[in-house]
């Protein structure tokens, strides 16, 4: 079916939504509002709704939407591409809207799904999880929904949501629309995979149910969305391909479609994401391991044999080069409660970082095939670091986290003499098969260029981030013209412009490396047909105006 | 040189959640782990035996069959053996039984320690009892919030730096001794994967109660002078109350007459 109805919610009063008018009240009262975790900041606007249920987002939309007056969308600001950054007009402010609806069984896909308003943040749906504590179900007014969760407490398994991206502070609404993806998308895929419902509100204030599996597009690629005043729009899907590695590119295309997932990743541009029903997998226990190594090569020539070990199943396969060690390294030396680690062997010059299922309570482990893997390469067990009790697995996550935080500091120590400073952090990911040619091409025009750098992240999706620390402005300029360098054959190579940060407003001349200007009009006309206003983000993705 | 580390199972405190109603912990998803102190001890020991010669490094710990994780923990960390005290016998011990069972297992299972490493307490009870009560019943010296151990320059006697309230004192005492650490600016270690796997090959043996030869009455809860009637958690302080948008001169004035009501100034 390609044909869907949008349904309305009972009118409220627009003037009962907590609003702060002008730009004046919102920088003196509501400065947080001005920037996102990209630190893009934000231009006057006049507007900051902060709706508390679905009725008064709806308000607040038809209310914008009738003045003509452009929305900016923000969860829990968290992106890095400042999607969530005004630039004019409104921005809607989503987060009172976090709870938690329901527990539910899916018998057809014999899986667990959560539903939660849009703004209830992933670390908080960790910590439900872990507990199996959900106030706000336990004492549901709906019997049907208590009913279920008290099956759920029965369960005698533990469950997790997969998706992990860095920032667990993230909305899960935010993470649907920018289909973030984390060190754990290696094994369990990013958000997309895991996705089976989404409450849309479009630009007339009426909302979309999209459950997965019943809208797909027409065999000739198009959608129809009717609303409830009997106003039809048409649109094709775009035609392009999508790059063979995870991407956070532009809209989702494919044929045949399901209608959620042009929604998933479309970064805010085509409505707002009020509720998600999420698919829920078993907890197993796990062991990380940090894998010290004599080389980068010896790094990847480590990940091309855990990744086609067919009796290894790893959730990631994270990666740090040489001056990324010898940064923690130097750090350790200064501050080694920080770290909170032993010292990183001194004839490490890099690591790779992986999780696989684990469980210390057996008798007899059998590991002799990553034994073999790991000596394979010439690497030894005996130079790891490994963990599987929860606050282990936390303490190596902590030190994978680290290394950005120690780049982010050393940037903002610089920005304090040259305010204009900032890091340059690449999202490119090729297919399998091209990752060593990418590594050597980032490796040598950053040395070439003679420029501070540190090299770490999703080795496993042949998706490394490669930080440039600029030291001047000369610098900064340089490592720019590397970044569209890196980008340029990345896509060359079948990659993807942006793995994982999406294009928001930072990126959007990349999207033009990544599509011909008759695909990126595919992309817009879909834009304008569900939002002919332009309301919704009108200043992301696209360069130049959206509205015509 | 034989040294031996009493251990403990504790709940991970960071993670612990009361019950709101009932006002009991929630256990539920709880997970347990080796004592933090214990740990800082076990790592004491690890490192002296890495300096010396046939150094040998056992842990110890009483509890129920479960605790046996713990143990598995300490030989990835770096002890050669582990043995776990248990039977239905020890439950309800209070601190004193504690330590008899473990004096006792001590004496009978390495007869030939030289030393006993604990944590100077344990993060659920917080007692900081069981060490020194083991070293009365063994008749050793000990030296207590231990954060450095070595040998004296002779070899004979064990020297550690110990927290004092005023700084560090540093002490020697003849050995066999028991000694109690505290933190200190010890960063904890990281087994390697094949320290994980090599551990499971350690020798890792169970004692029950009719290995130890000690009369029933001295075990557990009827072992015990002390018992635990009621865990709860601390009433929650009222919260303080806010002056807010005043000047100066009124706060100071308000502050004033709340102390003169309070008649905390006259």
């Amino acid at each position: 079916m390609h044909e869907i109805q949008s349904k309305t919610v009972p009118s409220v009063d627009v003037k009962q939504v907590k609003c702060i008018h002008g730009f004046e009240a919102i920088q003196r009262d509501y400065p947080v509002y001005l920037t996102d975790e990209s630190k893009l900041s934000a231009k006057p606007f006049d507007y900051l709704w902060f709706p508390k249920d679905e009725l008064e987002l709806a308000a607040v939309i038809r209310e914008m939407s009738r003045l003509n007056i452009p929305i900016t969308i923000a969860g829990a600001r968290t992106g890095l591409v400042g999607g969530s950054v005004p630039q004019a007009g409104a921005m809607i402010s989503l987060e009172y809207l976090d709870k938690v609806e329901g527990l539910f069984y899916d018998p057809l896909l014999e899986e667990w799904h959560l539903r939660a308003q849009t703004s209830l943040s992933l670390k908080a749906i960790d910590n439900m999880l872990q507990f199996k504590q959900f106030p706000s179900l336990e004492k549901h007014l709906d019997e049907w929904v208590r009913s279920n969760f008290a099956r759920f407490k029965e369960d005698p398994n533990n469950y997790f949501y997969p998706p992990d991206p860095t920032e667990m502070s993230a909305s899960l609404g935010g993470s649907v629309v920018t289909n973030a993806s984390g060190a754990r998308t290696y094994r369990f895929g990013p958000t997309r995979a895991w996705v089976r419902g989404l409450r849309v509100f479009l630009a007339d204030g009426e909302y979309l149910d999209i459950p997965r599996g019943k809208y797909f597009a027409s065999p000739a690629g198009k959608f129809v969305i009717s609303n409830s005043r009997g106003e039809v729009k048409s649109f094709n899907i775009p035609g392009y391909s999508l790059p063979r590695t995870k991407s956070a590119t532009g809209f989702f295309t494919a044929p045949q479609m399901d209608l959620i997932d042009l929604f998933i990743g479309s970064e805010g541009l085509l409505g707002v994401v009020s509720r998600v029903d999420v698919a829920l997998a078993k907890r197993e226990p796990k062991i990380s391991i940090i894998q010290f190594l004599d080389s980068e090569d010896q790094a990847l020539h480590l990940t091309h044999a855990l990744r086609s070990d067919g009796r290894l199943q790893l959730d990631f396969l994270e990666f740090y080069s040489e001056n990324a060690l010898k940064l923690l390294s130097d750090l350790q030396i200064a501050e080694p409660a920080t770290v909170g680690m032993p010292a990183i062997p001194p004839q490490a010059r890099a690591a790779i970082f992986f999780e696989l299922s684990f469980d210390p309570k057996q008798e007899a482990l059998d590991f002799s095939a990553l034994e073999e893997t790991i000596a394979s390469c010439g690497a030894d067990l005996t130079n790891s670091w490994a963990g599987y009790e929860p606050r282990e697995l936390e303490r190596l996550k902590v030190f994978r986290h680290l290394l950005p935080e120690t780049i982010n500091a050393i940037i903002a120590e610089r920005k304090k003499d040259i305010p204009a400073l900032h890091k340059l952090g690449t999202d490119m990911a090729v297919p399998d098969v091209h990752l060593d040619e990418i590594w050597q091409l980032y490796k040598q025009r950053v040395q070439e260029e003679d420029l501070e750098w540190a090299a770490f992240g999703h080795i496993g999706n042949n998706h490394i981030h490669v930080n440039i620390l600029p030291r001047n402005l000369s610098e900064l300029e340089k490592g720019m013209v590397l970044y569209e360098e890196f980008a340029t054959r990345a896509v060359a190579l079948g990659g993807t412009v942006s793995a994982e940060h999406g294009i928001g407003k930072i990126k959007r001349k990349f999207l033009t490396l990544m599509y011909t200007p008759e695909q990126i009009e595919q992309m817009r006309q879909v834009k304008l047909a569900i939002d002919p206003q332009g309301l919704f983000n009108p200043q992301d993705m696209f360069l130049g105006e959206v509205a015509q | 040189m034989k040294i031996v580390v009493c251990v403990k199972q504790v709940p991970e405190v960071t993670n612990v959640q009361v019950d709101p109603v009932t006002g009991t912990l929630i256990r539920e998803g709880v997970q347990s782990i080796l004592n933090p102190f214990c740990e800082y001890a076990l790592d004491h020991a690890v490192r002296m035996a890495k300096q010396l010669e046939n150094a040998h490094v056992v842990a110890i710990s009483m509890g129920p069959p479960q605790a046996k994780d713990v143990l598995l923990r300490c030989l990835e960390l770096g002890a050669d053996e582990g043995i776990l005290v248990t039977d239905r016998q020890f439950a309800g011990a209070d601190t004193w039984a504690t330590s008899y069972t473990l004096a006792q297992a001590i004496r009978l299972a390495v007869p030939d320690y030289d030393l006993i490493l604990v944590g100077k307490q344990a993060i659920d009870g917080d007692t900081a009892q069981v060490g020194p009560e083991i070293a009365e019943i063994l008749s050793l010296p000990q030296i207590t919030y231990g954060i450095q151990i070595g040998l004296s320059p002779s070899g004979r006697q064990v020297r550690v730096t110990r927290e004092v309230e005023q700084g560090y004192e540093v002490v020697e005492a003849a050995m066999p001794a028991l000694v109690s650490f505290s933190k200190g600016e010890m960063v904890r270690r990281a087994p390697s994967f094949r320290d994980v796997l090599q551990a499971r090959e350690k020798p890792l043996r169970m004692l029950s109660a009719a290995a130890l030869n000690i009369p029933e009455e001295e075990l557990g809860l009827k072992g015990s002078f002390t018992q635990v009637v009621k865990v709860f958690p601390p009433p929650e302080k009222k919260t303080g109350r806010l002056l807010q948008d005043l000047e100066a001169e009124e706060a100071a004035q308000a502050i004033f007459d709340y102390l003169i009501e309070r008649r905390f100034i006259e």
